[in-house]
């Protein structure tokens, strides 16, 4: 796949497009007193991102829409219902909600929840029709769009929801959980599943701050509570290595055991079973802070950090051996074994990626919560996984990859600052995510029917 | 797979085991629970876990890796429901009660069902949907745990006796389970859950078959929350995570596969069992301040323990014929009830640490004012006649299926009669010298 369309005038078009964007984000920032040196990052890293995204969907479609003229199907209203019938029930399904809300609950005719019910329609016919126009990266593009409405949305609903502390806010709560989950992927993308990963978050969590007041050195801390993890993940794999069909199970002991025997430890000697106490050090609070400064700049390393990683994986699993291997043990053991790739090695090295990343996230929450919580993981026990499977990541294996989650997790992030913004409170939220897991799968990630697979 | 070749029952193998070795030590540590009061607060504590695993159990057989995560959620949510209606006086009456429980049960495991059939999304997608939304919408409903459950309900989780309603409940469940697997529908689902495209191509409708399950689960499930209501007398939204987790890991340990087409309902009891019994005899050690965190430990080490043996079963069952998970039963069963029955005995009144007023299995042989056990002779013929022909029949249905089987060889024949007569021995033993034998 190549990123740059081969005509000229697209790729002009597209630059013209970016400038004019870009123009008037430059005004608008000025406009409202923001910094100049802010302003500037904010303009030249969005026009690069626009101009990226904006090539790389034309060159999609040149090459799609060249070689093949659409054939001309029967025109008639049978047609139309038949080709677009879930389409169009699922448009009439959400007007008929929106009327009958606006009907019995007086306080919600605004203008804004009007723009809001409108974007969700067009949702539904970009999912639906064009879509299809992405053979691949179908789940990515919904994901996209999604992501893309649910901050239009936002911005009109919520006062300052697209101000910079905010954006911050949701940044750095996406990078906690977008770390967790490059294992919950690496590990989905081997057929497998990691349940431990929130009771290492935690174990990890209080045990970083036990070794830092015990008098350890924190950075030696840091570093032997991450290779602990991937230790933790090494058991997990060579555990469930013959018992691939219940490492659910297998990762849960683990994580009963390692959270009881961590609290065991630390409560030793100490009157307070349970609790630890200590004073986290000032570099690991800067790193996952909200108000974290790197190198002057108002950002916390952590997302920084986030960004580096998710390239880091993106591109190993995209080009190097070691990534097209998990995809094609994932496709097809079988195959995959007669070509001569290890099964042990690749399942092992995804745990054990899967546990240091959990370990990881447990030492940056104890710099952003600054005290140790050992249930400070779990609400990513099923958040790692919703993540994966709205990005579009197939819990069965051989399909999906990091870029896909990270879209994941910012679409889970984005609608959580949301629903937070509109004042639900997190039980609401909850139930909002079950619900609407659902339907996104739904639309990237059916199975054929059984009448197909005989 | 080398898991295919051997019998499915063999699985149970290590459930029978587990269980012989906790029921030892919980009675020999604890042996409050061979007491009429122990044991029927056990039934009344394991039932709601049991009953979730059978949930889980029915959909697991029908394959395609249905772990129903949203049990535990459920579970809450019923009797979330359940207990918020009667605080309004709306359903407070048993039937009303169990048509509401039943209804919810029935009707969320449909919709999984029809999702899972018509937009087939991988059925571990829709469990997890239906977790999240399960448990939001159950804080959402009532804010923390309180209220009060049905005034009827208030006698059945007490506890102070084996045969509570609750207990009917179970042995219902249980029985109507077993009379289930007699039926073809049985048959053509767990060939479903086996192989699917194999079950299609010889004409099983997969798709009935697979609402049916889920129906069956959805009672599972209602009967559960019923339990539940009943032994915590009040509504709490926040054990649904919990009650998932326990009762997808007794599924495990019950032997059940979770990619489908294995199951059996003794596994599923037995893993329930097992997990109550884990509990039960972690609590009778004393592990002060870090309690907790030794029985969560346990929790996880057993776990993963158990998982690992299941590795060791094709090559157990290859090796070791003789024995099948039937006769292993009888055999752990009976050196089991023969240390029942020895701590029963033995055990002077004062050192049973609850049953202080109350009765154990056997009269109690150390105090002489406590003994309400007197028989007639009429009732001590028909009594001992009940036992031979309660005896013989499961003897005939051992030597019926062990025939069939053609496993069970003289050896275990041998060996049941010997630990037989090594428990009663045992008993006789103990309960001679002080009073003089065992019916007075």
């Amino acid at each position: 796949m190549n990123f740059v369309p081969r005509s000229t005038a697209l790729v002009t078009l597209n630059l013209v497009i970016t400038f004019v964007v870009a123009a008037i984000g430059f005004g608008v920032g000025f406009g409202q007193g923001m910094g100049a040196q802010e302003v500037i990052l904010y303009t030249i890293i969005s026009a690069a991102v626009l101009f990226w995204i904006l090539n790389y969907i034309a060159a999609i479609f040149e090459s799609r829409l060249q070689p093949d003229k659409p054939t001309e199907s029967a025109v008639g209203v049978g047609s139309v219902w038949r080709n677009n019938r879930v389409l169009i029930i699922a448009m009439a399904l959400l007007l008929i909600v929106y009327l009958i809300v606006t009907g019995a609950y007086p306080p919600f005719r605004t203008i804004y929840n009007l723009i809001g019910v409108l974007v969700l329609e067009i949702i539904l016919v970009f999912a639906f029709k064009v879509s299809n126009v992405f053979v691949h990266g179908r789940s990515a593009f919904i994901g996209l769009i999604v992501l893309l409405a649910l901050i239009v949305i936002s911005a009109f609903t919520i006062n300052g929801f697209l101000s910079p502390a905010n954006i911050r806010a949701v940044l750095l709560f996406a990078a906690f959980l977008g770390i967790a989950c490059i294992g919950q992927t690496m590990v989905a993308l081997m057929g497998g599943l990691d349940l431990s990963i929130p009771f290492l978050i935690g174990a990890a969590n209080i045990l970083l701050l036990y070794l830092i007041g015990l008098g350890v050195p924190p950075w030696f801390a840091f570093v032997a509570v991450i290779a602990l993890g991937c230790g933790i993940g090494f058991l997990n794999g060579i555990m469930s290595y013959k018992l691939q069909g219940q490492a659910l199970i297998i990762t849960l002991g683990t994580g009963f055991t390692i959270t009881g025997l961590v609290q065991i430890i630390t409560s030793i000697g100490s009157a307070f079973a349970g609790n630890v106490f200590g004073k986290v050090p000032d570099w690991l609070a800067n790193l996952a802070a909200m108000n974290g400064k790197f190198f002057g700049l108002a950002v916390p390393p952590t997302i920084l950090l986030w960004i580096a990683l998710s390239i880091i994986v993106v591109i190993a699993l995209r080009y190097s051996a070691y990534g097209r291997y998990v995809y094609a043990l994932g496709g097809n053991r079988r195959s995959a074994k007669l070509v001569g790739v290890s099964e042990l090695k690749y399942w092992l090295l995804a745990y054990i990626i899967s546990g240091g990343c959990a370990a990881l996230t447990g030492a940056l929450l104890l710099g952003w919560s600054g005290g140790g919580f050992i249930g400070v993981g779990d609400p990513y026990l099923f958040t790692t996984l919703a993540a994966v499977v709205i990005g579009g990541t197939s819990l069965a294996g051989g399909y999906g990859g990091y870029g896909f989650t990270v879209i994941g997790v910012l679409v889970l992030q984005v609608l959580s600052s949301f629903l937070i913004g509109i004042g639900l409170k997190y039980e609401w939220q909850q139930f909002i995510f079950g619900i609407l897991i659902l339907p996104m799968v739904a639309l990237y990630s059916r199975q054929p029917s059984i009448r197909a697979q005989v | 797979m080398s898991e295919t070749r051997s019998p499915q029952s063999t699985y149970l193998l290590i459930p029978i085991l587990l269980m012989s070795i906790l029921l030892g030590i919980g009675v020999i540590r604890g042996p409050a629970i061979v007491t009429l009061e122990g044991l029927g607060s056990a039934i009344t504590v394991a039932a709601p876990l049991c009953l979730a695993t059978y949930a889980l159990m029915s959909v697991a057989i029908a394959g395609r890796g249905t772990v129903d995560l949203a049990v535990g959620p459920l579970l809450a949510f019923i009797n979330v429901v359940i207990v918020s209606l009667n605080e309004l006086d709306l359903v407070t009456s048993p039937l009303g009660v169990f048509v509401l429980a039943l209804a919810i049960g029935i009707t969320y495991q449909v919709l999984f069902a029809l999702v899972i059939i018509i937009v087939r999304v991988q059925p571990i997608i829709v469990a997890l949907s239906g977790f999240l939304a399960l448990s939001g919408i159950n804080r959402v409903i009532m804010q923390r745990p309180g209220g009060t459950a049905p005034e009827w309900m208030n006698s059945w989780g007490l506890g102070d006796t084996i045969f509570s309603p609750i207990l009917l409940l179970l042995v219902l469940a249980t029985g109507g389970w077993l009379l289930f697997t007699l039926s073809s529908f049985y048959k053509h689902l767990r060939m479903m859950g086996y192989d699917e495209r194999a079950a299609f191509t010889s004409g099983v409708r997969g798709n009935l078959v697979r609402v049916g399950a889920h129906i069956i689960s959805g009672i599972f499930v209602a009967l559960a929350a019923i339990c539940y209501t009943a032994l915590i007398a009040s509504g709490d939204p926040t054990q649904g995570t919990t009650m998932s987790l326990t009762a997808v890991t007794a599924v495990v340990l019950g032997g059940i596969s979770l990619a489908g087409g294995r199951g059996n309902v003794l596994g599923a009891l037995l893993g329930a069992i097992n997990l109550f019994l884990i509990g039960y005899v972690l609590a009778t050690f004393n592990f002060g301040s870090v309690q907790a965190f030794v029985t969560q430990m346990c929790y996880g080490l057993i776990l993963i323990a158990s998982l690992l043996l299941t590795l060791l079963v094709p090559l157990v069952g290859r090796h070791i014929s003789f024995i099948t998970p039937f006769s292993a039963l009888m055999i752990l069963g009976a050196v089991v009830v023969a240390i029942m029955l020895t701590v029963g005995i033995s055990m002077p009144e004062g050192a049973l640490p609850v049953a202080t007023t109350g009765y154990d299995l056997l009269p109690a042989t150390g105090t002489s004012d406590v003994v309400a056990f007197v028989l007639t002779p009429i009732q001590k013929v028909i009594l001992v006649a009940l036992a031979v022909f309660t005896l013989g029949t499961i003897m005939m249905r051992i030597v019926v299926v062990e025939a069939s089987a053609r496993r069970f060889g003289v050896f275990g024949h041998a060996m049941v009669a010997g630990m037989l007569v090594l428990g009663l021995a045992v008993v006789a033993l103990y309960s001679l010298p002080s009073s003089g034998g065992l019916l007075k």
